[in-house]
């Protein structure tokens, strides 16, 4: 076999481990993630939630779209803001009307 | 007559400080399905004139014809084009690739014309058992003595089946047997039918009997003495 | 003639996949690393706008106006009579109070969100059973739905009860009524939902209080001339809309993403400034190589043609490899190796479940961020290289 067609086979290979992914994607974990969503819906709007579930740590990560902009300075108006999760959560701002 | 220079100069960095005349208004004619040899010592611009006749560069100024093509205007591209029709070259230091085997070294001017890889394998096999080195068809070329590399050399010169041989100091790096089977296989080539001029300085080759021509080349000039 | 033209690039190719294959280790080594930068680069960029997406379809379902009371520049209880007040703006639906906060579990060291308000008053209310596996928590009767995080850390193990202290360190129990579904972990992983009288007994927060009220209005298009007339009218909270949070989410995501991408896109300008130098700064032999083949007929063409066969195979099978590896590692590992990065030091780690939404859009800026710069930081000095004239072969 030359060198291309071990190439050719290599990339087919992959390409079929990816077409076997997106059909087992649409065909399995899209059905189950649509029922999902639809609880997640009745969930949201049943308990009025505002945030995603992922950094429970703080209350400005686990809830940032109803924290008060000092939340992560509570204890002291210098304090350094320390949870890691904090630099990607950033702090909300400019919410008063 | 299959190589013919008028007037040929050859000036290299042209322009430059550094700029040097190698060629001095040549004036050669070489027959078809001769033998010639350009004798000189190193530096006398006998590399130079066989550049410019197996259409390596073009020449400064003056007229070059091989193979019934005027080379002075050809562009980089169609000189190539007209190179690997034409010309096979023989260089002293073989200029093979260590890495790739013997078969792949003789077939290597093949690929950019589109052979596919049997009819590639099948005309480097022939040459390589014309040439007597079956046994190492699938060596690295890194692996195999000098003398088989100057047959790699060779083989690899002729799978194009050019009418013109080059031979740049093909003997500086063997001994004298390898050389006098080197010369052998020229005197064969001769006698099929192609032009083979060699630059060399090694008297086993100057003064071989089957030389028809033997070009002094002296400080960038044809001596005609 | 038309063959002889394919059978050329078939040839090329060969030539560059073999002398790839000759310095396998180098070049392996390059496609791994490669490879890793862009499983990095796919796998943030599939889990973030998995995210995004999950996120956006949640804001559609939030409280369209949240009012919170502000003293001192935090967030406190705020009093129920400031329901009255609201009396005669034209357009609320609906107002419901809520008693809602955090709860520190010491032992395992994880903050429970703890819910509780009155369902009846809430749209999809009374479906809420649909998402429990059991019931929802009957008011007044001490029950409470858990979240799985919470009824895990809890260490529940088949009890029905358990206790929270109250701040005075008394004990308040409850009887777990349900656990929540686990497709709904995104949302409900750390939450306990109970009725308003468990939530004001456990917090400690008076009858008359309530810790932020949920303001549903008829006409979606008003959401902000209702929430400036309540801000008038109660000057001293603070009034969230939904276009707002919207907005919050949307710096939330983008910053956070923006962050990772710019360390990503960093190793990657990295690894392209590598394969310029790789490329441009070509060894002797190489030189030499290339003066060997263009003495042998080849054209500066054909050089490059090989050159840029050699950087796309590489390329390609780096960016086929690494994303397929980012799409198994989101499907099936959940993202594992950026959860430290997204859950911080929580100690409730929801699963992320996520289906990955690979759109078109995400693999061009993939190929645009990895593939392109790489073949023009080798293909482009490559270039150059291929100019070199033949007779350096002879020297």
């Amino acid at each position: 076999m030359r060198p291309a067609q071990i190439l050719a086979l290599v990339i087919f290979l992959l390409l079929t481990l990816d077409a076997a992914l997106y059909c087992h994607v649409r065909l399995e974990r899209l059905p189950r993630q649509r029922s999902a969503a639809d609880l997640n819906d009745i969930v949201t709007a049943g308990l009025g939630l505002t945030d995603l579930c992922l950094a429970t740590e703080a209350r400005y990560t686990r809830h940032p779209a109803v924290s008060d902009p000092m939340a992560p300075f509570m204890d002291h108006p210098g304090a350094i803001e320390h949870f890691p999760t904090g630099s990607f959560w950033a702090v909300p701002k400019d919410r008063y009307l | 007559m299959i190589i013919e220079l008028q007037s040929v100069n050859k000036v290299y960095n042209l322009g430059q400080p550094n700029e040097v005349q190698a060629l001095f208004d040549i004036n050669l004619v070489i027959e078809e399905n001769s033998m010639v040899c350009l004798r000189g010592a190193s530096g006398s611009g006998k590399s130079t004139l066989l550049a410019i006749i197996g259409c390596v560069f073009p020449a400064t100024s003056g007229r070059a014809a091989v193979a019934g093509k005027q080379l002075a205007r050809l562009p980089d591209r169609f000189m190539t084009i007209h190179r690997r029709r034409t010309i096979g070259f023989i260089f002293q230091q073989f200029n093979i690739l260590p890495n790739l085997t013997v078969l792949d070294n003789i077939a290597l001017p093949l690929l950019p014309l589109g052979i596919s890889p049997d009819e590639r394998r099948q005309r480097a096999a022939e040459l390589i058992e014309r040439l007597g080195i079956g046994h190492r068809r699938d060596f690295p070329a890194g692996q195999v003595s000098g003398g088989e590399l100057q047959r790699v050399a060779i083989a690899r010169a002729l799978i194009n089946n050019q009418p013109i041989i080059l031979a740049d100091e093909p003997t500086a790096h063997l001994d004298t047997t390898l050389s006098h089977d080197f010369m052998g296989i020229m005197v064969e080539l001769k006698n099929a039918g192609k032009t083979i001029v060699i630059a060399s300085h090694d008297p086993l080759v100057t003064e071989h009997p089957d030389m028809d021509r033997i070009i002094d080349v002296r400080d960038g000039r044809i001596d005609v003495s | 003639m038309k063959n002889r033209a394919i059978e050329k690039h078939f040839n090329l190719l060969d030539y560059a996949l073999s002398s790839l294959w000759r310095r396998k280790l180098k070049n392996m080594g390059i496609i791994t690393v490669f490879a890793v930068v862009i499983f990095l680069v796919a796998s943030f960029q599939i889990l973030t706008s998995s995210l995004t997406e999950t996120a956006e379809r949640m804001l559609a379902q939030t409280p369209e106006i949240v009012i919170q009371k502000m003293s001192a520049g935090r967030q406190e209880s705020i009093p129920l009579a400031y329901l009255d007040r609201l009396d005669g703006i034209f357009g609320i639906r609906a107002a419901v109070p809520r008693v809602w906060g955090y709860y520190f579990d010491e032992t395992s060291g994880a903050n429970y969100t703890v819910m509780a308000a009155d369902r009846s008053l809430m749209p999809e209310g009374k479906n809420l059973e649909m998402a429990i596996e059991g019931d929802f928590p009957a008011a007044g009767q001490g029950e409470a739905a858990l979240g799985r995080e919470v009824a895990a850390n809890l260490k529940l193990a088949g009890r029905r009860t358990f206790s929270l202290f109250r701040p005075d360190l008394s004990l308040k129990s409850f009887r777990v009524s349900g656990i929540f579904a686990e497709s709904t972990d995104l949302l409900t992983a750390d939450l306990i939902v109970t009725g308003l009288d468990e939530g004001r007994d456990l917090f400690a927060i008076p009858e008359n209080l309530a810790t932020d009220l949920l303001l549903y209005v008829a006409n979606p298009g008003e959401i902000s001339t209702i929430a400036k007339k309540i801000a008038a009218r109660l000057p001293d909270t603070r009034v969230l809309t939904r276009p707002q949070i919207h907005k919050t989410y949307k710096v939330v995501f983008g910053w956070r993403s923006g962050f990772a991408s710019i360390c990503l896109l960093t190793a990657l300008a990295a690894f392209a400034i590598l394969a310029w130098d790789k490329a441009s700064g070509l060894s002797a032999e190489e030189k030499r190589e290339i003066g060997i083949l263009k003495i042998l007929g080849w054209q500066t063409a054909d050089i490059l043609v090989l050159r840029f066969w050699e950087s796309l195979a590489v390329s390609g099978l780096a960016f086929l490899g690494g994303c397929t590896a980012a799409y198994l590692h989101i499907l099936f590992l959940e993202g594992s190796l950026f959860r430290p990065v997204l859950l911080g030091w929580s100690v409730i780690h929801p699963s992320l479940k996520i289906v990955p939404v690979f759109a078109a859009g995400d693999l061009l800026l993939i190929f645009t961020l990895s593939v392109l710069p790489y073949l023009a930081a080798t293909v482009i000095p490559a270039w150059r290289g291929s100019t070199i004239p033949p007779d350096a072969a002879i020297k």
